[in-house]
């Protein structure tokens, strides 16, 4: 970042308070944007990323959700708040015009009421009143820019995980902001999905925009960046240059997950094999299965297959990865482990007897899963509340209790038994998941991408988690895209790739 | 059909229609518009959706038309059976079937309207005419609003079995499960909707000004000219009908 580039965002945040909020979540916290670079945010969960991402943006506006004291300028307009009433107010649409945000979970920033992707792209253009044919133009540059080209005309519900990304980054660009905030870019993509959103986010820097990223990973896209500062507990405690900061205190302290830090686990597959002969867990004995195609496709399109013929036994205590590309089939595989999808051919075996006519609520008595997606799998008031789901029923009250503290305990979660799970940052909430699903003890835990979204404190839990279970001789199956997680955790990695599950 | 309708031209014919036979008041003509519009829907592929939902409409009122006119019309004459106080009578039947039919004509041809209108087309129709943006956005999330709550509670249902709910085909069971569902179902689209009003903010919405419309919704000047006749026609029917009973009105 040279003196002689003015920034196209400079940021001082004395302190950041949430209204009814005692203590300020982000204090101390400054950071400059010039045209065309890339700066990297990096944090471990609950560091104040995404809350600062947000005020950058205009998402959490000073005085409507907390109080700001500090400035923000924008180019030549500078904005003083000092948390008064009088302070000056943002407007959010004319804000993020020059300050685009794409968020952790990008379909949050569709309309929802566009049918094509060329219209969802268009509707910032429509509100700011741009001219039809000027707007045909933004749509076709942005699209080759963010590579939707071939998309256009797609349902948005339609995309997969990587092209909702670029088209929520396409979406914030469109309006030809001086500023893009990235919040967890790469999470839940694939290879290729990551592939294509750092080219992305390449473009836009050439083009000009500050790219500020934020991530609790200090992944490939991140060492791109030409400027890290690191936040921990709400508050910069190291910025610089990636190569001054990659092996600094600092870093290590902070949770962010650095991938090529040797692991103090040794690869699971060199030391043992995990087959214990005992009988197996679960059974899949030529599983297949197809989803029925859309209203209006031809006949013999009818139904994709998703599995084929698929076979599988999971020993007790063995730990198996499955990986492939987004849209392979894996969730869809995870999904037969306790019947909410029963195969069209084939058996599912848990235990030794067959699923087949048994309700998903009692198979859950022996397989635990966990979603994808947290807010898939959490529904309610409290976080107690959540993990205590269920457990009543089974144990009694006093039992039931003690346990739900227990997995709570055991995913660091014990002082957030009263609060709302929505409240919860994205990395708790993936954790609080895993309470609910560890604290019915199942005999198999199936677990759908555990790593999303979690810093090194929370995989650390999770590993914890994992070998807790195995100990008690529970099998664990584990979904992943990030292959260097299940070459150390796993005992097998199987690839599932057309349909059918072969070993790596 | 429905590609080439410009969809305020298909909004117009279906109130025209509906507007016209409620002023003509003939039982036959509303039957025949109540079977044209079947045919309709069948030759436009939502019979499927259109049948059920006028049935679940319909069953309810015509029954409920039978019992309160066809059993209880004080000024029937030709009693054709009588139980205590209630009496069949032609007229009470008549009444009965006249507004039977008219009420499904209204229902057969606005439904067929609802299920055959492209939503995004309408929106922008709508929007081109400077009807406010927020309206449009309200019209098109309630046509989409069902399937999302159907979507959401799916989820919920999902997660709670996935953690020991177990569902069976018993009424009180399911009852049960809605009370278990009903809670996070609304707090989840309490969530959903402040997020979705923090993106819509960030994209502009509600800055106000002049809008613009990307999509470009084909208006030939046949289907104006068609909107104009129509539109006269049911001013036309209005009007008749007004002639026709006012000074009855004023007499009695």
């Amino acid at each position: 970042m040279s003196a002689t580039t003015r920034p196209a965002l400079l940021a001082r945040i004395g302190g950041f308070t949430f209204h009814g909020d005692a203590r300020p979540v982000l204090r101390d916290v400054g950071l400059s944007a010039a045209p065309g670079t890339l700066t990297a945010v990096l944090g471990g969960s609950g560091s104040g990323k995404t809350t600062l991402g947000k005020l950058l943006a205009g998402w959490l506006r000073p005085g409507h959700a907390g109080s700001l004291m500090g400035s923000l300028e924008l180019g030549p307009e500078r904005l003083v708040f000092h948390g008064l009433a009088d302070d000056p107010r943002i407007n959010p649409g004319a804000w993020s015009r020059r300050v685009g945000f794409v968020p952790q979970d990008a379909a949050a920033t569709l309309s929802t009421v566009r049918s094509t992707v060329a219209e969802e792209l268009a509707f910032g253009l429509e509100n700011r009143g741009m001219p039809r044919a000027d707007m045909h133009a933004a749509v076709a540059g942005t699209a080759t820019l963010t590579g939707l080209t071939a998309l256009l005309e797609r349902d948005p519900a339609t995309l997969s995980g990587g092209e909702l990304r670029r088209l929520a980054v396409g979406c914030a660009a469109i309006t030809g902001p001086e500023v893009l905030v990235l919040d967890e870019p790469l999470a839940s993509l694939d290879a290729a999905g990551a592939v294509q959103v750092r080219d992305l986010i390449r473009g836009l820097l050439d083009a000009g925009a500050a790219v500020i990223v934020l991530s609790q990973a200090a992944d490939g896209l991140a060492r791109t960046a030409g400027h890290w500062i690191i936040l921990d507990g709400g508050t910069v405690t190291a910025s610089g240059p990636p190569a001054q900061l990659m092996g600094a205190p600092e870093l290590a302290r902070s949770g962010v997950v650095v991938p090529d830090m040797p692991s103090a686990a040794p690869s699971r597959r060199d030391t043992s094999t995990g087959r214990t002969g005992a009988a197996p867990v679960l059974e899949l004995r030529t599983v297949g299965f197809g989803y029925p195609a859309g209203r209006g496709s031809p006949p013999e399109a009818r139904e994709e297959q998703v599995l084929r013929n698929l076979d599988l036994a999971v020993d007790p205590g063995e730990i198996v990865a499955v990986t492939g590309p987004n849209g392979a089939g894996k969730s869809t595989l995870l999904r037969h482990f306790n019947g909410l999808l029963r195969p069209a051919a084939g058996e599912v075996r848990v235990q030794g007897s067959s699923i087949a006519s048994v309700p998903v609520g009692r198979v859950a008595a022996s397989v635990g899963l966990l979603f994808q997606h947290p807010r898939d799998q959490l529904f309610e008031r409290t976080v107690l509340r959540e993990v205590s789901f269920g457990l009543r029923g089974r144990l009694g009250v006093e039992a039931s209790v003690s346990r739900a503290y227990g997995a709570l305990a055991a995913v660091g979660l014990s002082d957030a038994a009263g609060t709302h799970p929505a409240e919860l940052p994205a990395s708790q909430q993936r954790l609080l998941a895993l309470a609910t699903v560890v604290a019915r003890e199942p005999a198999l835990l199936a677990l759908d991408e555990p790593t999303v979204g979690l810093d090194r404190h929370g995989l650390d839990l999770l590993h914890s988690a994992v070998e807790a279970a195995t100990a008690r001789g529970a099998a664990v199956v584990l979904v992943t895209h990030d292959v260097a997680y299940a070459r150390a955790m796993a005992h097998r990695i199987l690839e599932l790739d057309g349909g059918r599950l072969r070993q790596v | 059909m429905r590609a080439r309708l410009h969809p305020l031209t298909a909004l117009t014919a279906a109130g025209s229609v509906a507007v016209i036979t409620v002023a003509a008041d003939s039982w036959l003509l509303s039957l025949a518009v109540a079977c044209a519009a079947g045919v309709l829907s069948v030759r436009a592929g939502v019979a499927g959706r259109v049948l059920p939902a006028a049935a679940v409409i319909l069953a309810p009122l015509c029954l409920s038309l039978l019992m309160l006119h066809g059993l209880f019309f004080p000024e029937g004459h030709t009693v054709l059976a009588q139980w205590g106080p209630a009496r069949v009578t032609t007229e009470g039947l008549g009444f009965a079937l006249d507004l039977a039919s008219r009420t499904a004509a209204c229902v057969m041809v606005f439904l067929l309207f609802s299920f055959t209108v492209n939503v995004p087309d309408l929106v922008s129709a709508l929007e081109a005419r400077r009807v406010p943006a927020q309206f449009g956005f309200v019209l098109a999330s309630t046509l989409t609003l069902l399937p999302a709550i159907a979507a959401r509670l799916d989820r919920i249902r999902q997660a709670q079995e996935s953690r020991g709910l177990v569902l069976r085909g018993g009424l009180l069971s399911r009852l049960g499960a809605v009370r278990l569902q009903m809670v996070p179902l609304v707090l989840a689209l309490v969530d959903d909707a402040g997020n979705r009003a923090q993106a819509l903010d960030a994209r502009g919405f509600g800055i106000g000004g002049p809008r613009t419309s990307y999509r470009d919704v084909a208006d030939p000047p046949a289907q104006r000219r068609f909107r104009a006749v129509a539109l006269l026609l049911a001013a036309v029917a209005v009007a008749l009908r007004l002639a026709a009973s006012w000074p009855a009105a004023g007499l009695s």
